[in-house]
């Protein structure tokens, strides 16, 4: 089903580079192949290929993206951060993005598998690809996507007090929805005859969905997991409410790390319903621990889980629909 | 049954890359022939061919050809095209503003498209090659929608957004005769309100080099003596490319929009020699045929045809299998309609030909006069008792008779009717 999305194989070999020495005859084929890439592409590539030094290859890879985007779209790709989505804000589609990766392989003289490709969405996940390819390290898992039965499997939150029906999860972040139903029990006093979220539960809606990030989306030392039970709320700061928020709401969360070192983890977060701004908090901070990795939880496998109906995110952009 | 009207042309051709200056090569009898570069070679006997001026389009990589400027085209359209498909593509663009169409007309499930080339040998060759060279994981993921004969349907649909019929048709040179002729039955038989018909070829060294494993063409050096069909002293087709564009559209629709049609596309009529993959029947059956079924399907008389837009390419055998058919139709019944192959000024454009060549009857008909047939110095003495006109005269055919045959015998013959 090309829906699913293919949880990682381990074993990603560490890039042996041609042993030839970079030749002119090189420098010219490589000249041809970026000639119309910027001149920093180029030298970027020059260097990374006479050096094998990965840190020359985001420039590469940025400058090959940029080089199949329409001009009145690159200005989008100057000033980007990672989560410029591929398909999305750069309008690449499935064959050109077949026509990047065969570019990328040409030039740092890689091979780029299909499979590894499904998961790649945003500008973030392209550099974090080739890297891990390049420095040999294991890819980064996918995003996942969590189903309410999945949620409550792996948090030591439990209903009534789990502000979150669905969520997904990246190395990068988690996102997460819950609707407000109206049959929240504290409700019914807050307030009387009117009922409005607390936003200290909204707080609490952020700080569940940085909790499921840190025991499905972080990462971590080799062996160890973050135990579920380990993770408590040791503060807050830039706590922001716009908006009232009713039975009927759709609350649209997002958590992003700020800084994470044992044992403290740091996130910003933001609730919306649809376009509206609801709650922003700039710092969420968690405190957390490691555990060996087999007396952790035993994830259920979200790869395996079907996307929402509807997410954009569920068509990544290789997915070539050969019409032959 | 509604009938069945010419709108818009595009023009991408040798002799002239818009509606006006085909006009004006046509009336003054002005040739597209050049010495080409590629065939300048010892091994290479052939020399001359119809060239495309104002577009380069001699590299594999699309992003590195040059067009007009009065053409932007997006790197995620060009990418998938022949060199055929960048002259259609302009060609369609002139023949949208020609019949003032605008989205909304285009795409829709009442308008459709059929196309006709022999795909891209030039493109074929190099993602083939490179296939074989550095295996199927380098090959461009848009190497096959560019090259196979198809590719001009499959870019012109997605480019203008088509929503209704869409087919390529391949009949080699009666190609883009026989889209024209099923574009005519999607209308008239009230499936479709508008048809794109389309047609384009390379006209570069592979699409016409390997003609002369088959020694027909031209190998005249001077390219004001290269094509003269009916020419006794002929030795050959000269090749070429480009783009040709004809809007087809219900009477129904030419009312409701309030334009002003060319000329009535009437019927048509097809028929087969049943004699040779190449070779033209001698006595032209399959051409005489199509156009006795072209005549008793429209209901038109022999005698009500002014002009004939013939087939003939220059070649030895297929002129005379045209000159006997047009004799066994017109000839013997003592009717003497003017006969020139426009073919003596652009050259042979195969696929392109049959679309290429009813614009020019369309342009023609407006335009007020009939071409002559160029470079004729001799009759052959086959053409006895055919009026072939050697010079343009100002006399606006009123009923034209458009042959194409193709290999395999194939052979049509479109009635047009100007209004």
């Amino acid at each position: 089903m090309p829906d699913q999305v293919q949880p990682n194989a381990g074993g990603n070999k560490a890039l042996t580079l041609a042993t030839k020495p970079f030749a002119p005859d090189d420098e010219a084929a490589l000249r041809e192949a970026l000639k119309r890439c910027s001149p920093s592409t180029f030298e970027a590539a020059v260097q990374f290929r006479k050096t094998g030094n990965a840190d020359h290859m985001p420039a590469v890879v940025i400058g090959v993206i940029e080089r199949f985007v329409e001009p009145d779209l690159r200005a989008k790709l100057k000033d980007a951060d990672d989560d410029l989505r591929l398909i999305e804000d750069l309008g690449i589609d499935s064959l050109t993005m077949m026509e990047i990766v065969i570019l990328v392989e040409d030039v740092l003289q890689l091979t780029i598998n299909n499979d590894e490709l499904r998961n790649l969405r945003t500008v973030g996940d392209v550099k974090t690809f080739i890297d891990c390819k390049i420095r040999g390290l294991p890819l980064p898992r996918p995003t996942k996507f969590l189903p309410i039965e999945h949620i409550g499997a792996v948090m030591p939150v439990q209903p009534p007090f789990l502000f979150l029906n669905e969520a997904s999860v990246s190395s990068t972040g988690a996102n997460g929805k819950y609707k407000i139903t109206g049959q929240e029990f504290f409700l019914q006093g807050h307030f009387k005859d009117n009922p409005v979220m607390p936003a200290s539960i909204m707080l609490e809606a952020l700080g569940q969905l940085a909790v499921l990030f840190l025991i499905e989306g972080a990462p971590t030392e080799p062996g160890k997991a973050i135990g579920a039970n380990t993770i408590f709320f040791t503060g807050c700061e830039g706590v922001r409410a716009h908006r009232m928020c009713k039975p009927g709401d759709i609350l649209t969360l997002s958590i992003k790390p700020k800084r994470m070192k044992m044992p403290l983890a740091t996130f910003e977060g933001a609730i919306r319903v649809g376009q509206e701004k609801a709650v922003i908090a700039e710092d969420i901070t968690l405190t957390f621990a490691y555990v060996d990795a087999a007396v952790a939880p035993v994830a259920i496998d979200g790869a395996a889980q079907p996307a929402p109906a509807g997410d954009n995110s569920a068509n990544p952009p290789l997915r070539v629909a050969i019409n032959a | 049954m509604p009938r069945v009207f010419i709108t818009g042309l595009g023009f991408v051709t040798s002799i002239g890359n818009d509606a006006a200056s085909v006009a004006s090569s046509l009336r003054e009898m002005r040739h597209g022939f050049e010495t080409y570069p590629p065939f300048q070679k010892p091994d290479v006997a052939c020399k001359v061919i119809g060239t495309v001026k104002g577009f380069s389009t001699d590299s594999v990589d699309p992003e590195d050809w040059t067009f007009p400027a009065a053409y932007t085209i997006k790197r995620e359209t060009i990418r998938s095209m022949a060199p055929h498909g960048l002259y259609a593509h302009c060609a369609m663009i002139q023949a949208l503003a020609d019949a003032r169409l605008g989205e909304a007309d285009i795409s829709n499930r009442d308008t459709g498209l059929f196309a006709a080339s022999g795909g891209s040998p030039m493109l074929t060759h190099y993602h083939h090659k490179r296939m074989l060279d550095l295996g199927p994981a380098r090959c461009s993921p848009l190497g096959i929608v560019a090259s196979i004969v198809g590719t001009l349907n499959f870019n012109l649909v997605a480019s203008f957004k088509i929503q209704g019929a869409s087919c390529g048709f391949s009949s080699a040179c009666a190609s883009s005769a026989h889209a024209l002729a099923y574009g005519f039955e999607e209308i008239s038989r009230g499936r479709q309100k508008r048809m794109f018909i389309a047609a384009g070829e390379d006209g570069n060294r592979d699409a016409i080099l390997p003609f002369a494993g088959m020694r027909t063409l031209s190998l005249q050096t001077d390219p004001a003596l290269a094509s003269r069909p009916f020419d006794v002293a002929r030795d050959g087709f000269v090749g070429t490319g480009g783009g040709g564009v004809v809007v087809l559209e219900s009477e129904k629709e030419v009312e409701r929009r309030g334009v002003k049609p060319y000329c009535e596309l009437v019927g048509w009529g097809q028929a087969s020699d049943g004699y040779n993959v190449a070779i033209s029947h001698p006595d032209g059956t399959g051409l005489r045929t199509a156009m006795e079924n072209a005549l008793s399907a429209t209901g038109i008389s022999a005698a009500e045809v002014d002009y004939v837009n013939a087939h003939a390419t220059s070649t030895l055998i297929g002129d005379i299998s045209e000159a006997r058919a047009l004799r066994a139709v017109f000839g013997e019944m003592g009717i003497r309609p003017a006969i020139s192959s426009t073919k003596a000024l652009t050259g042979h454009a195969l696929s392109l030909a049959g679309a290429m060549e009813t614009g020019f009857c369309a342009l023609l008909m407006r335009e007020g006069f009939t071409p002559g047939s160029a470079h004729i110095t001799q009759l052959d003495p086959a053409c006895e008792g055919l009026n072939v006109i050697r010079e343009t005269v100002k006399v606006a055919p009123r009923v034209i008779l458009k042959n194409s045959s193709g290999f395999g015998g194939a052979n049509v013959a479109l009635l047009l009717r100007r209004p």
